[in-house]
């Protein structure tokens, strides 16, 4: 076999008969027959090309990608058994302790769904942990983001874009765990309904427009749950993750300083075949991991819980993990309420369900203005920060998890009150005063800690053995000692991506010599 | 790029997940402790033969009396006094009836063991025949209060309806104990404890004598039935639950579940990231 | 965009542009010798003997997998199998990603997106200038325009959300509790006084409505049998012979508050641990809980049945804006 080296090649020209003797190259001719209808050949290539950076931080978006795919795939395979109705039916499945009980379709089609079609269970608790591991991914990604500052000019809107997906996750996801209509979940819709009342002005209308009437409703609050959480708002997030996804291609991905890396260029790895072999393989590997705790960890087992009646109620009902944050917010607010000129304001509610996740989500959404503002930083920023490099930022940033994972904490009182033997009135009053202590110690630390770690010299980088000898004397000297072979290999430089590559193997030399035996060269 | 990976940054993900596998594949079902016939159960007789249905009510015989006046000087007069008549630190026992004491001494919560703290759950210190003999002591001391239970319960569980069960539970019993039975934190160092190690007939002494801050549930409030609904619910579902999802997590709802899920879920794939890509 | 590889590939040269059979029109070529392109693993046949080996596990969990179905399935296994599966096969093509092709780094320019400025100008400028021909001196035209377009959204909400449910008119503030109105359980069983011991509770509702959410109601007797408590001062025949009744809507945010504590004398709600005290009118002593638990008068009729005096005398649940 031969090839073609020459760049200057004279191959016949296409139009027409082939001349030629060789069969014509299938995949040239399939491209050929996409490029001729779309006109991709061109922009088809650079998209293999592109290059992704390979730090492991930029994988945690795909975390969340990966699980979103997940969801919707479960997620449909759920949808053929639903029954989203709240119409009361008798139980006469094969769980014996509901058997003759007042159900609705609702929670019967998911007990029927868990127990009686094969791998419904798995799937169903693959669903409920893909929605738990979606909304953490989202989380841990967004302060990737925040740390290393990569919301920065020209990234503000996808900043923008990525805190929407997150609210639209939070949402779809309290929705979700409450279409089975069980009694945990409804006590989660219960609260929902007072909330809704405590705005103002309009609260009450739109709480019995959304429900039917006063709670529980006239019934219709599970169909339409189940349309939002399948239709409308899967559809709205998977167009922000199209839009998420695009603006990354546009506008291409950050990466952190380095060898070989300027504000002006993207090293890492061409998205063909590398690195769609690499996250193709992370996808798998999610869902691996999902479908394992799909089987083996059983998470919601709404068949213990029963039906949802708005009189009865269970003891350590906390929300699923993502809302636990409004649980703790609702649990250490003061009574306060006001009441004046015939009309109140339960600010009690209002404040930590309304107010303040809106307060917080504007926060969100102001910081990249809000950070150019108060650091005159306009710049357009292609490389990231090393967290200890901005340490006010960090800080903020520190400050502002505690302050979340206080609340998360404070949601689960009941639950720790019991099992660390404690109060559960001081369990509560620590955390009210927490809240506010905990952010403070911890952005104070962070803050000195990256002031430390970025005045500390070569730090992030391998540290050279030092070997301390003493003299005679009493003196003692440190050496430091020539570094090893092995220790820091030089770089390669970073190159484009190839255009050909060379594949075939030259002729052998030997070929053909009886009595030669070729030894393979080595890869 | 560097090549000082070694190899063991290739299999952190596979060591993370066999480690949480072989941890998650035990089984979630709680186990409860096997209900052997207590020794000196023949020895009870029937307080009331007119007592028909699923609970009946026995009082253990009255040469119990003497070897339980013993036990009760030596074990329990210090705080409750040598009539039972009770002290500044403990209550009068006198009229409370045979299945007050035998619950609180049965589960081992009395002798105390912290005088600070709700009695607790612990393995009892005295065998069932020496249970009965202090029953039978402070018995004899006054007659029952009309409102407590007149002899020990005997409940034949399996007379009991699961479903009938689930639906007085879930009304009654889950706001304090939960939906899984697992217990939780009550008021002012109070609690709810679980109801994992109950025996059946610890759980009618409960209902029917209401110990510390649990309501006391009389006959006309649940029937003996319905008692009996209970305790077939709870020796059943709540203590050998349908865990066929896998690992129960402790049976307490989402807080575990969201640890489990940010650190194994978000957590192991953290992992594999950080051996999947770069470090720089 | 432009496509740099093609004038800046590692071998040079330029490229031909125009179809060729086979040799790819003459492009710049890399060596496969080339340190860029050579795998990352520092053992090849090591990795890939390893990677092959992480495939046939996850090629046999699949299986076994696919076997368990068949068989009937059992949910813990099913989890092992497909998951172990999963797993090791996307590892294997992680791994063959990361250490059997090429290692790189290679790189790519980033090429300004932005417009240069006199296109930004023409931009702005085509926006406005054709922007004010539409407007020019037909204003009232464009009032009337935006008019209807604000109109339309407005009452585009109707349906959107009138359409959805009824007004809440009175359903917030009243209840089915009247005058006179046995309690009944949830089996619409009459509770007769008789029924609680000091120390019992139970969830009650009037007569004809067991069941419903706004009604229910919680019955306890902190006792003594033989006296009436009086929680607060108008309210002397509210409790008789050691009973007590309260609505039991938290009036924090609804939940049922199910947990009495009986030695306490404390309704305690699980939702977010609001603590009222029953002998006082079920006053919140802890927690977030603003308002304490409506109280339903009771009492005993001539055959000893227990009846309500009258509706609560406050809106039961949380509040609301027209909660006067």
């Amino acid at each position: 076999m031969t090839t073609s080296t020459s760049p200057t090649s004279a191959g016949a020209s296409r139009t027409g008969a082939r001349g030629g003797a060789k069969k014509p190259d299938p995949v040239v001719a399939g491209v050929r027959w996409i490029d001729e209808r779309l006109g991709v050949a061109k922009g088809g290539r650079v998209l293999l090309d592109k290059i992704f950076p390979d730090h492991w931080s930029f994988l945690l978006g795909e975390i969340a990608l990966y699980s979103f795919v997940v969801l919707i795939a479960t997620g449909v395979f759920l949808s053929l058994y639903f029954v989203p109705s709240a119409n009361e039916l008798i139980y006469h499945g094969v769980y014996a302790p509901l058997r003759g009980a007042r159900v609705s379709a609702a929670f019967a089609s998911t007990v029927d769904l868990s127990f009686k079609v094969r791998s419904g269970l798995v799937i169903r608790q693959m669903h409920h942990w893909a929605a738990d591991v979606f909304v953490g991914a989202i989380a841990v990604h967004m302060c990737r983001i925040f740390f290393t500052g990569a919301f920065r000019k020209p990234r503000e809107l996808n900043w923008m874009i990525g805190v929407t997906l997150l609210t639209l996750a939070l949402a779809n996801g309290f929705l979700g765990y409450s279409l089975p209509d069980d009694l945990v979940s409804g006590t989660g819709l219960r609260i929902m309904f007072s909330i809704v009342l405590s705005v103002p002005v309009v609260g009450t209308y739109l709480a019995t427009f959304l429900f039917g009437g006063n709670f529980p409703g006239d019934g219709s609050i599970i169909p339409r749950l189940f349309i939002i959480h399948v239709l409308v708002l899967p559809a709205v997030i998977g167009g922000l993750i199209a839009a998420h996804l695009g603006l990354l291609v546009r506008q291409k991905h950050t990466q952190f300083p380095g060898h070989g890396r300027t504000e002006k260029n993207v090293v890492g790895s061409p998205m063909y075949p590398t690195f769609i072999f690499k996250t193709t393989g992370f996808l798998f590997v999610t869902a691996g991991v999902l479908w394992a705790l799909g089987g083996l960890a059983q998470i919601n087992p709404i068949w213990q819980f029963g039906q949802y009646e708005p009189y009865k109620i269970s003891y350590a009902v906390q929300p699923d993990w993502y809302m636990g944050w409004l649980d703790g917010a609702l649990r250490i607010m003061p009574p306060w309420s006001f009441h004046a000129f015939g009309h109140t304001i339960p600010f009690v509610v209002t404040f930590p369900a309304v107010i303040f996740p809106g307060l917080c989500f504007t926060l969100f959404y102001a910081w990249p203005s809000l950070e150019a503002k108060l650091s005159g930083d306009r710049a357009e920023h292609n490389l990231l920060d090393r967290p200890r490099d901005k340490p006010r930022r960090t800080a903020v940033g520190v400050a502002a998890l505690a302050f979340f994972f206080t609340l998360f904490a404070a949601s689960s009182t009941d639950v720790l009150a019991n099992y660390f033997e404690v109060s559960l009135n001081e369990v509560l009053w620590f955390f009210r005063f927490a809240v506010f202590v905990v952010p403070a110690v911890a952005g104070f630390f962070a803050y000195y800690l990256c002031r430390e770690m970025s005045g500390v010299p070569g730090i992030g980088r391998r540290k050279r053995a030092v070997v301390i000898t003493r003299s005679p004397e009493g003196e003692y000297e440190s050496i430091p000692t020539d570094p090893r072979p092995g220790d820091s290999p030089a770089e390669l430089d970073p190159t484009p991506v190839p255009v050909r590559i060379e594949l075939d193997e030259p002729e052998p030399v030997g070929a053909g010599i009886p009595g030669v035996r070729r030894i393979p060269r080595r890869q | 790029m560097q090549r000082t990976h070694r190899w063991r940054y290739l299999l952190p993900g596979l060591v993370v997940v066999g480690v949480a596998v072989a941890g998650l594949l035990t089984s979630g079902a709680a186990v409860s402790q096997a209900a052997t016939p207590p020794a000196g159960a023949k020895a009870l007789h029937s307080a009331s033969s007119a007592m028909t249905g699923p609970i009946t009510y026995d009082l253990p015989p009255s040469s119990y009396v003497a070897p339980g006046q013993t036990l009760f000087e030596q074990n329990c007069a210090s705080c409750h006094g040598v009539d039972a008549s009770g002290t500044d630190r403990a209550p009068n026992l006198q009229g409370l009836g045979p299945a007050t004491v035998d619950f609180w001494v049965s589960t081992g919560r009395m002798p105390l063991a912290d005088a600070n703290a709700q009695p607790a759950r612990k393995p009892p210190r005295f065998n069932r025949t020496e249970t009965l003999q202090i029953v039978a002591f402070v018995n004899s001391l006054a007659p029952t209060a009309p409102d407590y239970p007149s002899g020990i319960p005997n409940v034949d569980v399996s007379a009991g309806d699961i479903v009938e069960g689930n639906s007085l539970f879930v009304l009654n019993c889950a706001g304090c104990h939960t939906i899984t039975g697992a217990g939780d934190a009550l008021s002012n160092g109070f609690f709810a404890p679980s109801l994992h190690k109950a025996k059946a007939r610890q759980v009618v002494e409960a209902i029917r004598t209401g110990p510390t801050q649990m309501p006391h549930f009389g006959p006309h409030n649940l029937t003996d039935k319905q008692v009996a609904d209970i305790v077939a619910y709870v020796t059943g579902p709540i203590q050998h639950p349908s865990n066929q999802g896998g690992l129960g997590l402790g049976g307490i709802g989402p807080v575990a579940e969201g640890f489990i899920g940010l650190l194994f879920g978000v957590g192991g794939l953290m992992l594999v990231a950080f051996w999947l890509g770069d470090r720089k | 965009m432009t496509d740099d590889n093609l004038t800046s590939g590692a071998s040079g040269g330029a490229a031909e542009s125009g179809h060729a059979d086979g040799d790819r029109g003459g492009l710049p070529l890399t060596s496969f010798d080339d340190p860029h392109l050579q795998p990352f693993a520092k053992n090849p046949r090591r990795a890939e003997a390893l990677i092959g080996l992480v495939l046939l596990v996850g090629l046999a969990g699949f299986c076994a997998y696919g076997g368990l179905y068949w068989v009937g399935g059992q949910p813990q296994w099913e989890g092992v199998f497909f998951g172990v599966g999963l797993f090791a096969f996307g590892f294997g093509m992680s791994a063959w990603g990361k250490y059997l092709l090429p290692q790189g780094p290679f790189e790519e320019e980033r090429h300004p997106f932005a417009s240069t400025e006199p296109e930004v100008q023409a931009m702005a400028a085509a926006i406005e200038e054709r922007g004010r021909i539409v407007f020019r001196r037909r204003g009232l035209l464009g009032t009337i325009l935006g008019a209807g377009a604000g109109v339309m959204g407005i009452v585009l909400a109707f349906p959107l959300l009138r359409s959805l449910g009824p007004q809440p008119k009175k359903s917030l503030d009243t209840t089915n509790w009247t005058k006179g109105i046995q309690l009944v359980d949830l089996d619409e069983r009459p509770i007769h006084q008789a029924d609680l011991e000091v120390g019992g509770s139970l969830t009650v509702f009037p007569k004809g409505f067991a069941g419903t959410s706004v009604n229910q109601t919680m019955l306890i007797r902190p006792g003594p049998t033989d006296q009436d408590i009086v929680t607060k001062p108008g309210r002397e025949t509210w409790g008789p012979r050691g009973y007590l009744a309260y609505s039991k809507l938290c009036t924090h945010a609804g939940c049922p508050v199910g947990l009495y504590e009986q030695t306490l004398q404390k309704l305690l709600c699980p939702c977010h641990q609001s603590l009222f005290s029953v002998l006082t009118g079920a006053n919140p002593v802890f927690g977030p809980a603003p308002r304490p638990l409506p109280q339903l008068p009771l009492m005993i009729d001539g055959q000893g049945f227990l009846r309500a005096q009258g509706p609560y005398s406050e809106p039961v649940g949380p509040g609301f804006w027209e909660r006067s």
